[in-house]
């Protein structure tokens, strides 16, 4: 049966204001996780959280036996504010990994990743495997932030892709806007109908991708991110409305018919089609 | 000493005196992976209507203090894809399933009812007559004395099975809505469903709900679920069911020493899926380390 385990912080230190960036040694069966997948992280200290809270893993990997899953975040609540006072050695526990993966097809070879924020967190990951087992992937990733200060992972994301470009909402580094306005004007020099896109941001974004890819085919995976009280497709606190979906199973569960969905099926609220 | 567990819940008999809360618990088998399903009492599944419920836009949920808000909205696959899809996989499992119903008219509730008796594998139904969520449901029926007695006898006239009446805490006297339920042919009686509440973003001045109020539930609510049990047990004869905030065996022998002859465990499987199995163990431990072979020894035994 599977449950929570208890996993102890390795490290977890600040890497932009209100960021954190938390490593768990953990167990070896989260070796198998996968890009996209994310875990239900609790706290037993009398500390006032009840709920657990989900969040994307970063990246997974083996040092001398042991196991160790990264998270990413940004503090938005009372949930992440506490779980950034914790240190080394404070004990947390994690049940996962949980929901679906990225599909990436092995004959892939043009990858393109649309981060904004926080949502480097699963596409850094997703990059890292991608890099590995994907023989001559070429990997082109656009990450926003409000600011260059707001800037996460960018060192990591460099190691695994061929290209990185950066926009923030400031103009403080690289281009000056949105990432999608960015990624527009680069979109018709190169991208063509064998890419693979993936990506994750909060939903303004992602609806104006979706408005960028609308009469293309273009294959393009989102990775959503919802409020959850279970994780695992009990409480039906995190559904989206899809447009594919039949009506007899309701509005997508994003810890479980998710957290990465075709962009195509998701109803952003936008339009008909 | 061999335990005596099982427990006779009007005509419906468990194995053991721990179930799932509907709402909380899907259909069983999302929680197929954390737990051996085999070792609940009862399996209550997530509210039923007449036709499929898309339920309310997110947000649905918001943790407060020791507990969360909960604006789901009813959100279900509807009667009949229940019996098709989701029943058979669940009749495999060796404990007995109780459906939770509602509607939004008296015939809806009795169609429902008539439907689910007819299916193969249903051991009771419980009438929700108090989903605060729902703008034309559950709360009318379940507020009035009169209309939860209506749709308490209209339900039991189709049922060839336990009916168990689940009622709402959002009254002025529970006693006189289980009097009236118990009157009306009720075989047991679950409580509390949720409270009504709300949570404001100050920075938004906006509800952090998107149906603005929700019900609370968890351990915040269990001193006010237990002092309603304990109203109720004193009023009625048919047995009881305590709910609310369980999140241990200590929590759940609390309402059996109240006069509950069973529990409803609900939020707490959100943070540990596996919960149940580790509050029947515990109510076991607790027995044999205080000498009561049979668990209905225990019920009702307030000493005051």
């Amino acid at each position: 049966m599977k449950s929570y385990i208890s996993a102890t912080v390795f490290s977890q230190r600040e890497t932009a204001r209100g960021h954190f960036l938390m490593a768990l040694k953990t167990s070896a069966s989260f070796r198998e996780s996968l890009p996209g997948q994310f875990i239900m992280v609790r706290t037993d200290t009398n500390d006032g959280l009840f709920l657990p809270r989900p969040f994307s893993i970063y990246s997974v990997y083996s040092r001398g036996g042991d196991t160790f899953v990264e998270i990413l975040y940004k503090v938005v609540g009372k949930g992440t504010e506490v779980f950034s006072g914790f240190t080394q050695n404070d004990v947390l526990n994690i049940l996962g990994p949980l929901g679906g993966g990225f599909d990436v097809p092995s004959a892939c070879k043009k990858i393109f990743l649309i981060a904004g924020g926080v949502g480097i967190a699963p596409l850094s990951f997703l990059a890292q495997r991608c890099r590995k087992e994907i023989h001559g992937a070429e990997i082109t990733c656009y990450m926003g932030a409000a600011s260059s200060e707001a800037l996460l992972g960018v060192d990591r994301i460099e190691e695994s892709c061929s290209v990185v470009k950066i926009s923030t909402d400031d103009g403080s580094r690289g281009y000056s806007g949105p990432v999608t306005e960015l990624f527009r004007c680069d979109m018709d020099l190169y991208v063509d109908d064998t890419v693979h896109i993936y990506s994750c941001g909060p939903n303004p974004m992602l609806r104006s991708l979706h408005e960028l890819l609308k009469g293309r085919q273009i294959a393009c995976e989102v990775s959503l991110e919802e409020r959850m009280a279970c994780g695992i497709g009990a409480c039906l606190g995190c559904v989206v409305k899809t447009k594919s979906g039949g009506v007899s199973d309701g509005p997508a569960r994003v810890c479980k018919e998710g957290p990465v969905f075709d962009i195509n099926s998701v109803d952003f609220g936008d339009d008909s089609g | 000493m061999k335990l005596k567990m099982g427990v006779d819940i009007g005509g419906l008999a468990l194995k053991n005196p721990v179930m799932t809360a509907s709402g909380t618990f899907g259909y069983g088998e999302e929680y197929a992976d954390y737990l051996d399903l085999n070792r609940l009492g009862a399996i209550v599944v997530k509210g039923l209507s007449l036709n499929p419920r898309e339920g309310n836009l997110s947000p649905r949920t918001m943790e407060t203090a020791s507990g969360m808000l909960n604006a789901v909205g009813l959100q279900n696959v509807g009667v009949r894809a229940f019996i098709d899809d989701k029943l058979p996989w669940l009749s495999r499992v060796d404990s007995a399933v109780i459906v939770n119903i509602f509607g939004e008219s008296l015939e809806d509730y009795v169609k429902v009812a008539e439907i689910l008796s007819n299916a193969e594998g249903v051991a009771a139904v419980e009438v929700n007559i108090s989903c605060p969520n729902v703008k034309r449901g559950g709360i009318a029926f379940g507020s009035d004395p009169v209309v939860a007695g209506e749709v308490t006898r209209a339900v039991k006239d189709v049922s060839r099975i336990p009916v168990i009446v689940k009622l709402t805490p959002n009254v002025t006297d529970i006693t006189e809505i289980a009097r009236s339920v118990e009157s009306a042919g009720a075989d047991a009686i679950s409580l509390i469903n949720t409270i009504t509440g709300m949570s404001v973003d100050i920075e938004k001045r906006m509800p952090h709900l998107e149906n603005i109020t929700g019900g609370l539930s968890g351990p915040a609510i269990k001193p006010v679920a237990l002092r309603m049990v304990w109203e109720v047990v004193n009023a009625v004869s048919i047995p009881t069911i305590g709910v609310g905030g369980i999140m241990n065996a200590r929590d759940a022998i609390e309402f059996l020493i109240v006069g509950a002859k069973a529990v409803q465990v609900g939020t707490a499987n959100f943070l540990n899926p596996g919960v149940t199995a580790d509050i029947i163990d515990d109510i076991e431990r607790f027995m044999s380390e205080n000498g009561i072979g049979d668990i209905n020894d225990l019920t009702g035994t307030l000493r005051i």
